[in-house]
C-alpha cells in the first residue's frame, strides 16, 4: 500500500505540472481527491490493513493528500495570475479612469503657499496682523502726514465707528504696511524683556482694501510684505532678497532692478522691476523698455523705526510690499485680461487651476 | 501722474551728445522713471513717470536738470542751460490791475496785463503740445501750457475786459456757491475751496484748477491777465477730487509747487506772447509774495552714508553729486553740510533724505546685492504653525473635492446676516453690495453657488475671516471655515463624515454632535467649546461653518503609541429596537461604559426603528471566552433597557 500512495502522488504531481488550465486542474483533484478518486478509494482500503500498521499508513496518506492538495493550490494562483492578463486584454484603456474626487485651491492660494515658502527658505517667518486696523497703524506711525492723500475717502475704506483719541480712526488695511509696525513694536517690546538685539525678518501676507474696481485693481486684493531690521541693514541686502525672489519665482533667467521713488515710510524708496519674460529685456508691447514693475520697497524711515520704540543710531532695516495678483499675473501663462475675474468665482474659472 | 515730453524741448536746456534712449534708460536708473521712448519723425517722445514727491520734475528744464547731474556719473558728458529770462522795464501810464491776495490759500500771485493777438500757434508750439497730450487752441492758451511743460508752474489767462473793475479779490469758496466752467460745465462747490470774484461778487476763477467760463479768452480777446498763482496744495486735491475735475494744472497743484519758479514762469511767458501773439506788456508786473519758503539746513553723517548704501562713498564724491543736483554743500570732517533748494524743501527734512540722493546718482545698479546673513533664528514650533494647519486643512478638502473661493469680506445688506444695527460698517463703501463687513462666511458662498446655476453638483469652501464689533476697540477677526454641497439628496451624513474627517486629521477626536434647536442640523462641539454647526438648508443643500481659531487650540501633531492587539477581538452585533428620540451618541457612550473589555462601539445599520452596533470586545493580555462577552453582554442589555427602554431584536 505504501508503494502505492506514493505511486498516486506522483503521479498527481506529473498531472498537476503539465496541467496548462483551472479546468483541468478541477478535473485533476476530482480524479484523485473527488469522492471515487484514486486516493479516496485508496484510502477506504485501509480498513483492511493490519491494526499495526494502520497509522503508519495513515499518517503517509495524509502526507499525500496536503502535498496534492497544495499542488493544485499553487498551480491555480499560476493559472489566475494568467487569467488577470486574459481579462486585461478586454480593457479599453483609453476609456475614462473612474477618478477620487479632487476639488480646486484657489490661485491665490496657491500663490501665496509658493511665496511663503520661497521667503521660509531664508529665514522669513509668516506672520498675521489686523485687517480693520487704526489709522495710527495704516498711516500715521508710517509717516503719512495727516493731509496725504492715501487717507482721503477715495483711496481708503472706513469704518463707521468713533475715532479713538490716540489711534484716530478705524480703517479697512490699504497695504500690508501696518503690519510693519505691529511687528516692530512687538520686536522691540521682546527685545527689552530678553536684552536680546533685535532682529526682524518678517513675511506679512494678508488682505488688503482700496476703493477702486476695474480691469485691473479690485476692492480686496492681496499683499506680501517684506520687513527685514537689524543692525548694519544696507539697499545691498534689499538687493539680495529681491534677486533671490525674482529668481526663484519668475526664473533664473529674469534679472531684477531697483529705481528711485516715493513712499511715505521708507527713505530711500525704490520701484522693483523685473526683467521682461517676454521679450528677455529688449523691450516689447507688454513691458516697459524691457522691464515690469514689480513694486515697492525701500528702507525703513527712521521716524517709522522711532514710532516703534527703535533707535535709528542702532537699527537699519528694509520692507518691501507686493501684490499677489500682480506677482501671479507676470507669471508665464497666466494673463487674465480681467483681474475681477479672480473673486467672481465662477466655477468654469475655479476649475482651471 | 505721467507727462510726456519731447527730447528736443528737453535738449533746448540740456546740451549733451546723448541719445534719447540713452537719457531714458540712465535717468530710469537714478532719478525719474521713463516708461517709454517713442520715436517722432526724428525727434523721440519721453513718457515720465512723476512721483508724488517730485512735482519738481514735471517740465523741460528740471529733466535738463536732473540728466546734467546723472549723465556724467556713466561717462557721458552733459551740461545744464538755464532758460534766459529778463524782465521788462516799468511803464510810464501802465492799465490798471488789482489782487488782492489771502495768504492763507495763495502763496504767490505773479501776473501782468497784455495786449495781444488771438490767432494760430507757430507749429514748433503746436508740435511740442500735441506730443504732449495737450491739444493746441491758440497762441493764448497755448502759451500757458507750454509754459507749464517748460518751467513746471500752472497758470491761468483772463480776459482783461471781462474782469470787472479790473479786480480780482482771493477768497475761499462757500459751501453751494455755483460756477461755470470754461468747458461750459456747471459745479456746486463743497466750500472751502480758493476762488476769485470780482467787485459784484461773481465767482471767476476756480484756482489752480480750471477756468471759468465767464472770464476766460475767446477769438475776440485783445487784452489779457497772464495770471501765476502758487496754491495751497491740500485745498486743491480736496476741490478737485470732490468735483473730478482732474486737469494737469490741478493734479501738479496738489502736489506743491516751488513758488520760486512763479516769476520765471510770468517771464518766459511774456517772451513767448511777445513772440508769438504780437503781445505788449500794457500793465506793471504784480509780485504778491507772503510765503517766501524757508532755508532748509541739513548735516549728514558720513557713517549713515555708508551703513545705508552698504558700500564705502567718500563726503568728497557725495558733495560732488549733490552739487551738480544743485545743493550747497560744505565738506566737515566726518558730516556734509546740505543747503536745499527750495525746489526741494518740501520733500527733505532728514539725513536719509540727502542719502537717497547720493545713492541714486551714485547708482543703484552699483551697490551689490547680497542676501542677509541669517539671525539666530527663533525655535519653530509646527505644532502652533497656524499656516501649516491651514494649509493641510485646505488640501484636505481640496482632495475631497471641493473647491476653494475667495470672496469680498463686506457683503450687501442682502447678505448681511443678523440686526444691522451690529453691523461693522463701511462710511465710505464703493458700491451697495460691499457696505457690511460679513458675519459668516456662508452667504457669500451661498451666492457663489447661486450664480454658478449651471453646475447641479458643486462642492465649495473658504476660510477667512469674519468681524464682530467690539464696543470702541478694534472689531474682533475671526478665522472661519465654510464648506457647502450642492447635489441631488445632498446628505446631512455626508457633511458630518467631511467635518468629522477635518477634525480627525488635525487630531481632534473629542467631538459632539447635537441637535439645532432651529432648523436641521447639528451644532458641533470640541470636548465642551461650540465649535460650528451643519445646516441642511433644502434637499439640495448641506453646508458648514466652523471656528478655525477654536480648532487651531486643539489641533494637534502629537501621536501617541499604542502596543498592537496581540489577542483577536470577539466581534457582536446587537439590534435594538429604540424609541425615535434615543440618540445613538448615546447608547453608544452607555455601551462603551458597560465594561473596559469594550474596545470599540459603532452604529453598523439602521433600518426603520432597529439600531444595529457593532461591538467589540478585547482584552489586551489574553484571549476571550464566550463565557466573559457573555456576561458583559446580558449586563448591557439590561441596562439599555432601563435606560432606554431598548428592545433586543
Amino acid at each position: 500500500m505504501e508503494e502505492e500512495l506514493i505511486g498516486i502522488k506522483n503521479a498527481a504531481i506529473s498531472f498537476i505540472f503539465e496541467a496548462d488550465s483551472a479546468e483541468e486542474l478541477e478535473e485533476i483533484k476530482l480524479q484523485f481527491l473527488g469522492r471515487s478518486g484514486k486516493l479516496t478509494l485508496t484510502m477506504k482500503e485501509m480498513g483492511k490493513l493490519p491494526k499495526e500498521k494502520r497509522p503508519q499508513i495513515g499518517v503517509l496518506a495524509n502526507e499525500v493528500k496536503t502535498t496534492i492538495e497544495e499542488a493544485l493550490a499553487n498551480a491555480s494562483t499560476r493559472f489566475s495570475a494568467h487569467k488577470k492578463a486574459v481579462i486585461q486584454k478586454k480593457i479599453d484603456v483609453t476609456n475614462p479612469g473612474i477618478k477620487p474626487s479632487l476639488g480646486h485651491l484657489h490661485l491665490i492660494t496657491q500663490a501665496i503657499a509658493e511665496i511663503t515658502t520661497i521667503f521660509e527658505h531664508i529665514g522669513f517667518k509668516r506672520v498675521r496682523y489686523p485687517e480693520i486696523e487704526w489709522d495710527h497703524y495704516a498711516f500715521t506711525a508710517l509717516n503719512f502726514p495727516e493731509n496725504h492723500p492715501a487717507r482721503d475717502d477715495w483711496e481708503t475704506f472706513f469704518i463707521d465707528q468713533k475715532a479713538d483719541a490716540k489711534k484716530g480712526q478705524v480703517v479697512l488695511t490699504p497695504h500690508t504696511s501696518s503690519g510693519q509696525i505691529r511687528e516692530m513694536e512687538r520686536m522691540a517690546e521682546l527685545s527689552k524683556k530678553s536684552g536680546e538685539p533685535v532682529n526682524i525678518r518678517m513675511l506679512n501676507i494678508a488682505k488688503t482694501y482700496r476703493r477702486q474696481s476695474d480691469v485691473s485693481h479690485t476692492a480686496m486684493f492681496h499683499q506680501f510684505e517684506t520687513l527685514v531690521v537689524g543692525k548694519d541693514i544696507s539697499i545691498a541686502d534689499l538687493k539680495g532678497v529681491l534677486d533671490y525672489f525674482v529668481k526663484s519665482y519668475f526664473g533664473e533667467n529674469r534679472k531684477s532692478r531697483i529705481r528711485p521713488y516715493h513712499f511715505q515710510f521708507t527713505e530711500p524708496s525704490f520701484e522693483t522691476d523685473v526683467s521682461c519674460g517676454v521679450c528677455d529685456g529688449k523691450g516689447c508691447k507688454l513691458c516697459k523698455e524691457g522691464w515690469l514693475e514689480l513694486g515697492g520697497a525701500g528702507m525703513v524711515h527712521p521716524n517709522v523705526l522711532r514710532n516703534c520704540g527703535l533707535d535709528p543710531k542702532v537699527y537699519t532695516g528694509f520692507a518691501s510690499g507686493w501684490g499677489v495678483e500682480r506677482v501671479l499675473m507676470m507669471k508665464e501663462g497666466i494673463t487674465i485680461d480681467d483681474l475681477r475675474l479672480l473673486y467672481s468665482n465662477k466655477v468654469e474659472f475655479l476649475e482651471q487651476f | 501722474m505721467n507727462i510726456k515730453l519731447l527730447d528736443s524741448w528737453v535738449k533746448d536746456y540740456l546740451k549733451t551728445k546723448a541719445s534719447a534712449k540713452t537719457i531714458a534708460e540712465k535717468l530710469s536708473l537714478t532719478s525719474v522713471s521713463i516708461e517709454r521712448v517713442e520715436p517722432f519723425g526724428k525727434d523721440f517722445v519721453y513718457d515720465i513717470e512723476i512721483t508724488t514727491n517730485r512735482p519738481d520734475l514735471a517740465s523741460a528744464v528740471s529733466i535738463a536738470r536732473e540728466a546734467a547731474a546723472v549723465l556724467p556719473e556713466f561717462g557721458i558728458p552733459a551740461t545744464f542751460q538755464n532758460p534766459k529770462l529778463t524782465k521788462p522795464t516799468p511803464l510810464k501810464n501802465p492799465v490798471p490791475l488789482t489782487i488782492k491776495n489771502d495768504k492763507t490759500l495763495v502763496h504767490r500771485v505773479c501776473a501782468v496785463v497784455m495786449d495781444v493777438v488771438v490767432g494760430k500757434s507757430p507749429e514748433l508750439i503746436k508740435t511740442r503740445l500735441e506730443t504732449a497730450g495737450i491739444r493746441s487752441l491758440n497762441n493764448v492758451i497755448d502759451v500757458t501750457n507750454y509754459v507749464m511743460r517748460t518751467i513746471g508752474h500752472p497758470m491761468h489767462v483772463f480776459d482783461y475786459d471781462r474782469i470787472k473793475d479790473h479786480i480780482i479779490l482771493i477768497r475761499e469758496s462757500k459751501k453751494g456757491e455755483q460756477i461755470v466752467t470754461l468747458d461750459k460745465k456747471d459745479y456746486e462747490l463743497p466750500g472751502g475751496d480758493i476762488v476769485a470774484e470780482d467787485t459784484d461778487g461773481d465767482i471767476i476763477d476756480l484756482l489752480g484748477i480750471m477756468g471759468l467760463e465767464n472770464s476766460v479768452v475767446t477769438s475776440e480777446t485783445k487784452r489779457i491777465i497772464f495770471f501765476i498763482d502758487n496754491v495751497d496744495p491740500l485745498r486743491i486735491r480736496k476741490t478737485s477730487m470732490t468735483l473730478g475735475i482732474r486737469t494737469e494744472a490741478a493734479q501738479l497743484n496738489e502736489k506743491g509747487i516751488d513758488p520760486t519758479l512763479s516769476m520765471d514762469a510770468l517771464l518766459l511767458g511774456i517772451q513767448l506772447l511777445q513772440d508769438h501773439a504780437n503781445g505788449t506788456v500794457v500793465s506793471n508786473i504784480i509780485d504778491i509774495y507772503p510765503n517766501k519758503p524757508k532755508e532748509k539746513n541739513i548735516t549728514v553723517p558720513e557713517r549713515l552714508i555708508q551703513s545705508v548704501m552698504g558700500v564705502p562713498i567718500s563726503l568728497k564724491k557725495s558733495a560732488e553729486i549733490l552739487k551738480n543736483l544743485g545743493f550747497n554743500v560744505t565738506i566737515n570732517k566726518e558730516t556734509l553740510s546740505v543747503i536745499i533748494p527750495t525746489s526741494r524743501t518740501h520733500d527733505m527734512d532728514i539725513p536719509e533724505d540727502v542719502v537717497e540722493e547720493i545713492a541714486r546718482i551714485y547708482g543703484y545698479h552699483n551697490i551689490p546685492s547680497i542676501l542677509p546673513q541669517l539671525p539666530t533664528a527663533s525655535p519653530y514650533h509646527k505644532n502652533q504653525d497656524q499656516f501649516y494647519f491651514e494649509n493641510r486643512v485646505k488640501e484636505a478638502m481640496m482632495y475631497w473635492g471641493f473647491t476653494e473661493t475667495y470672496t469680498y469680506s463686506f457683503v450687501s445688506e442682502d447678505l448681511y446676516e443678523g440686526p444691522l444695527t451690529d453691523a461693522i460698517t463701511l462710511a465710505n463703501p464703493l458700491t451697495e453690495d460691499m457696505v457690511y463687513m460679513r458675519r459668516t462666511l456662508i452667504p457669500s458662498i451661498l451666492q457663489v453657488l447661486k450664480e454658478n446655476k449651471a453646475h447641479d453638483t458643486l462642492s465649495l469652501f473658504e476660510i477667512a475671516n469674519v468681524y464682530e464689533k467690539n464696543g470702541t476697540n478694534l472689531p474682533i477677526e475671526t478665522r472661519m471655515i465654510a464648506g457647502i454641497m450642492r447635489k441631488p439628496k445632498a446628505s446631512f451624513y455626508e457633511m458630518k463624515g467631511v467635518v468629522e474627517q477635518l477634525l480627525h486629521d488635525v487630531g481632534i477626536s473629542d467631538i459632539r454632535f447635537l441637535r439645532r434647536t432651529e432648523g436641521l442640523g447639528a451644532d458641533i462641539k470640541i470636548e465642551k467649546e461650540n465649535v460650528g454647526y451643519i445646516e441642511v438648508l433644502d434637499e439640495h443643500i448641506v453646508n458648514f461653518e466652523l471656528n478655525f481659531e477654536i480648532i487651531l487650540q486643539y489641533a494637534t501633531l502629537k501621536k501617541i503609541y499604542k502596543p498592537i492587539a496581540k489577542f483577536p477581538p470577539i466581534i457582536e452585533d446587537i439590534s435594538l429596537i429604540l424609541p425615535e428620540e434615543t440618540t445613538t451618541a448615546d447608547v453608544i457612550e452607555e455601551i462603551g461604559k458597560q465594561s473596559n473589555l469594550i474596545a470599540g462601539v459603532t452604529l453598523l445599520d439602521t433600518y426603520e426603528n432597529t439600531r444595529t452596533f457593532h461591538i467589540l470586545y478585547q482584552h489586551s493580555e489574553r484571549n476571550l471566552t464566550g463565557e466573559e462577552v457573555g456576561k458583559i453582554r446580558e449586563h448591557l442589555i439590561k441596562t439599555l433597557k432601563s435606560k432606554f427602554k431598548a428592545e433586543v431584536k
